[in-house]
């Protein structure tokens, strides 16, 4: 008899060999010597992670209670590995594209960079893997009681240690296990070459361990078919009648769902994955591994029914049949292969959560709580990340240990593994809507997901807990209060089949129709349909792309006008030469691809868009804007990994190119708001024009509608005026060189200038305590023209009985100060920034001031601003507005 | 060519998973036994080795540039 001693020497010892592999594939990594690490055929023995304590255990048990059942948990998983070109690949494009990290990532980045999307799927894939986590605690613990002779005698613990101190003890030493393994350093695109390189050498031995088992099984059976044989007359015909049930549908469907949404097996397949190539051996190497591994099971299951005593765990055949006969040694190497299962689950199964939980849980958290501040660039923000996936590490064991604990009573390993199987499935609808279904909105995904979790937490998750709890039991017997029909096992009445047949169905059922009904009752933002534009064209070729035909009725000289603006009057000549007034399609089709070559495809769409349809920017062509980029950033990832030197360029192209788009869009905001201001004074001037055509009229209205038509060109020179000033302002032309000027004077001007429009409005200007003489950096006629604007503002919109504008000057600490205050309507606090964007009025003031075009801020804010000052709203208790214009003093 | 390998892909797993599952799955149950080994059990197998060496067959073949999807070829 092997001395639990031994056995636990012997795990530690192996976890040592794990350890130095990782360590040597990291350091080879890390040097570029990679070499076979980045082979297909470790990638593929890392996807085996697939196979837990569950295959090595549980599937025997499984075979052993309930026949060919077990193997749907293989077959599943095998058709969507063939299937690789329309799923798998795509999620890997996907995210080698978006720098994905996890599956909550995925699918947060899908639907429009959600957070609490990300927060919701953390918890679920926390929650719905306790029980698996749970699974690999038990098997190990039963495993090392069985091949220490304990399990089979009840009553015997192990030096005093019974069940539940024993798996307390795997889960601490796991935890410290994955700590020391995973979180070492926190990378960027969360790679572990490390890991993978020994998660597939764990692979290669419980591959050889359950092989040999098998082997030897069926050789000391005298062959397989007299293990059937003897099966058969013992009556064990559990394998014949009804396998292919609905059972058998669900727990396919699980299979399937689990390898794409299982959070382990999405870090190794997709985002562990270095060469999109990889899948293509990993399509048939990796069912090819599920094949191995499940061809000795039945055998092994019904060789142990036959031999062994009665009442003999079936999830421990692996162990138990070797030892029965005497072979010690293969007890052992099936025990480390028992011990590779659960140990690389684990780790892999840790390190993706708790990933998961830093990223989108305690990171976020941090930033809200301390504002950014405290968290500086580099070293604090690594090892805070490294430090609170350590936490999660230990809880997701601690979760997995208190499941374990709750739930201890319950006998076989494979039901277990199901609970989680079909949590995670509840993501599968979201997963293939975010590469399918570009309705599919982020409310909708969140309300599936959340609905697939309650009805799975209710019917999967709780029942689980019916041994333990008093509540549970009675609720699963009749109902909460009760309402049969809420009865976990038979939801909605539904009574009479499988339970598992009817989670599958109901939270998938539920949460596939809220999706849909969701998604059609709700509309993406902006942003949602530009990340599912990013998913689901994902393979359409960039620009091929035949260009939109823009259809309407431009004029010629409409679009020469657009031409010209771009091209200069010469070129637009030349272009527009022999062109009849209403140009045929084609020839808007080539203005666009003219325009394109200059100002770039969706700025030239845009454009053509707008003049040919007058119409606002539609969310189609800001969508195609967002393409450009999109492709503009696929380019620059491209750089990226050409060379280091390239990086830093490609970042800097990358955010340039970001801001022209950002500018660019604030151009058209800008345009289409100039044309709106234009237009108001142009059409009254055009409708009183009109008027004045018309003959019968009288003298005096004669002069007043040509008086109004003179203030409104007036108003309108005015405006262009400072659209001109604005433009020029930022566009960097008319500079004028910061000089050493005396500050006072400019003001004393401002004072001056002002004056007899405070006269004319019966007001006073008080001038408040000065600062006497101040100098500063800047343009005296600039500052000027500030401060003009300011205080004829105060006094255009004062409506007081008593209007006082008030200037007052200082230098404090170095600045020179200006304030100048009114007691007019004052600005309310929600405009309080606005009144400094483009076209932005306050709503109050004087009804007879004639409105400006609100540019008169922003013009300002821009001077102060090059003269490395601030313009600000200065909020104050009493009635009206204060500015404040401050300089630095030189 | 590519498109129909593409096409061809698209079937294997299609079919795959019909043969997996009833109704097809409930031609194999013939409560017969081979060597001692169940039909059923048998069929299975049988059936995970063809989908196998399809995957491999397939895997050497499908287009290496992602490009060449169909229906993104409609565009050009």
């Amino acid at each position: 008899m092997l001395s639990s001693e031994l056995v636990i020497a012997i795990a530690i010892a192996y976890v040592g060999l794990l350890f130095l592999i990782a360590y040597v594939s990291d350091r080879r990594a890390r040097r570029g010597k990679a070499g076979f690490l980045n082979s297909p055929f470790v990638y593929t023995l890392a996807i085996s992670v697939y196979c837990t304590s569950w295959t090595f255990y549980g599937a025997v048990g499984s075979a052993a209670r309930s026949g060919l059942e077990y193997l749907a948990i293989y077959l599943g998983p095998t058709i969507v590995f063939i299937g690789w070109w329309f799923i798998l690949r795509r999620l890997v494009r996907i995210s080698h594209n978006q720098r994905i990290t996890s599956i909550a990532d995925l699918l947060s980045a899908r639907f429009g960079k959600s957070s609490r999307l990300a927060v919701l799927i953390t918890i679920i894939a926390v929650i719905g893997i306790a029980p698996y986590i749970a699974l690999q605690l038990k098997a190990v613990t039963s495993s090392i009681q069985a091949i220490a002779g304990v399990g089979e005698f009840p009553g015997r613990t192990l030096r005093g240690i019974d069940e539940v101190g024993l798996a307390l003890a795997v889960a601490a030493g796991m935890a410290l296990f994955t700590i020391l393994f995973g979180t070492r350093n926190v990378d960027a695109k969360e790679q572990h070459l490390g890991v993978v390189a020994a998660i597939a050498f764990e692979a290669i031995v419980k591959l050889a361990a359950l092989v040999a088992t098998g082997i030897f099984v069926v050789y000391v059976g005298g062959g397989l078919q007299a293990i059937f044989s003897r099966a058969e007359a013992a009556g064990l015909d559990i394998y014949s009648i009804g396998t292919f049930d609905d059972r058998w549908i669900a727990m396919n469907v699980l299979s399937a769902a689990a390898i794409l949404c299982l959070p382990r097996q999405f870090q190794i397949t997709i985002v562990e994955n270095s060469d999109e190539n990889h899948l293509r051996t990993a399509s048939w190497a990796f069912p090819g591994y599920l094949l191995l591994m499940s061809l000795f099971t039945l055998p092994i299951a019904l060789f142990g029914l036959t031999s062994m005593p009665a009442g003999a765990n079936p999830d421990m055949f692996v162990l138990t049949v070797p030892l029965a006969s005497g072979q010690e040694g293969l007890a052992l190497f099936s025990f480390i292969g028992g011990f590779s299962s659960a140990t690389s689950m684990i780790i892999v199964e840790s390190i993706a959560l708790s990933i998961m939980v830093s990223n989108h849980i305690v990171m976020p958290l941090m930033l809200r709580f301390t504002q950014g501040r405290g968290i500086g660039r580099g070293q604090g923000v690594s090892s805070l990340l490294l430090n609170s996936r350590r936490f999660s590490i230990a809880l997701i064991l601690g979760l997995g240990f208190l499941y374990f604990y709750f739930t201890r009573n319950s006998n076989a390993l494979a039901p277990i593994g199901l609970i989680s199987f079909c949590g995670v499935a509840q993501f599968l609808p979201s997963i293939i809507a975010a590469l399918f279904w570009r309705e599919a909105t982020l409310k909708a995904a969140t309300a599936a997901v959340a609905v697939g979790f309650v009805v799975w937490a209710w019917s999967s998750f709780m029942p689980s807990f019916a041994g333990s709890s008093v509540v549970v039991a009675d609720i699963m017997a009749h109902g909460p209060w009760g309402l049969t029909w809420l009865r976990p096992e038979a939801l909605f009445g539904l009574a009479g089949i499988d339970p598992l047949v009817n989670v599958v169905f109901w939270s998938l059922f539920l949460n596939t129709a809220t999706l849909v009904v969701v998604s059609l009752l709700t509309s993406p933002s902006a942003l949602e349909r530009v990340q599912a534009a990013l998913f689901i064209d994902l393979f359409r070729p960039s620009t091929a792309g035949s260009p939109s035909v823009i259809r309407g009725s431009a004029t010629a000289r409409d679009l020469r006008f657009v031409a010209e603006r771009v091209f200069g009057p010469a070129r637009a000549y030349a272009l527009f030469a022999g062109v009849p007034a209403v140009p045929p399609p084609q020839f808007i089709d080539r203005l666009e691809r003219e325009l394109a070559g200059s100002i770039g495809a969706a700025s030239a769409h845009v454009m053509l868009s707008k003049v040919v349809s007058g119409d606002a920017i539609s969310i189609e062509e800001v969508f195609e804007m967002a393409g450009e980029t999109r492709q503009a950033i696929e380019y620059s990832q491209e750089l990226e990994r050409t060379s280091e030197e390239l990086r830093s360029t490609a970042a800097q192209l990358e955010s340039a190119n970001l801001k022209l788009r950002e500018l660019d869009g604030q151009k058209d905001e800008f345009l289409s708001q100039v044309s709106h201001e234009v237009r108001t004074p142009m059409a009254s001037i055009r409708s009183f024009s009109e008027i004045l055509l018309d003959d019968d009229l009288s003298d005096a209205q004669r002069r007043r509608f040509v008086s109004t038509i003179h203030q409104e060109s007036l108003r309108l020179t005015k405006l262009l005026d400072e659209i001109l000033d604005l433009s020029a302002l930022e566009r960097g032309e008319r500079p004028w060189d910061n000089v050493r000027i005396d500050a006072e004077a400019a003001l004393d001007r401002a004072i001056e200038v002002c004056a007899p429009l405070a006269q004319r409005r019966h007001m006073h200007i008080v001038v408040g305590p000065r600062a006497g003489s101040a100098i500063v950096e800047g343009d005296t006629d600039r500052l000027c023209q500030v401060l003009i604007n300011l205080i004829v503002n105060a006094i255009k919109y004062n409506d007081a009985d008593t209007p006082v504008v008030e200037v007052r000057s200082e230098v404090i600490d170095g600045s020179f100060v200006v304030e100048i205050s009114d007691n007019g309507p004052g600005i309310p606090a929600n405009e309080a920034q606005a009144i400094f964007d483009m076209f932005t009025r306050g709503e109050h003031g004087r009804s007879d001031a004639t409105p400006g075009a609100g540019l008169g801020l922003a013009i300002s804010r821009k001077i102060i601003t090059r003269m490395s000052g601030a313009l600000e709203l200065v909020p104050r208790d009493t009635r009206g507005a204060r500015f404040r214009v401050t300089l630095p003093a030189c | 060519m590519d498109r129909k390998l593409i096409s061809a892909a698209l079937f294997i797993t299609v079919l795959g998973t019909l043969l997996l599952l009833p109704p097809l799955a409930n031609v194999f149950q013939l409560q017969r036994r081979f060597l001692g080994v169940p039909a059923e059990l048998i069929y299975l197998f049988a059936c995970w080795v063809a989908l196998v060496g399809a995957a491999f067959w397939l895997s050497r073949r499908l287009p290496h540039e992602p490009e060449a999807e169909p229906g993104s070829g409609d565009d050009g």
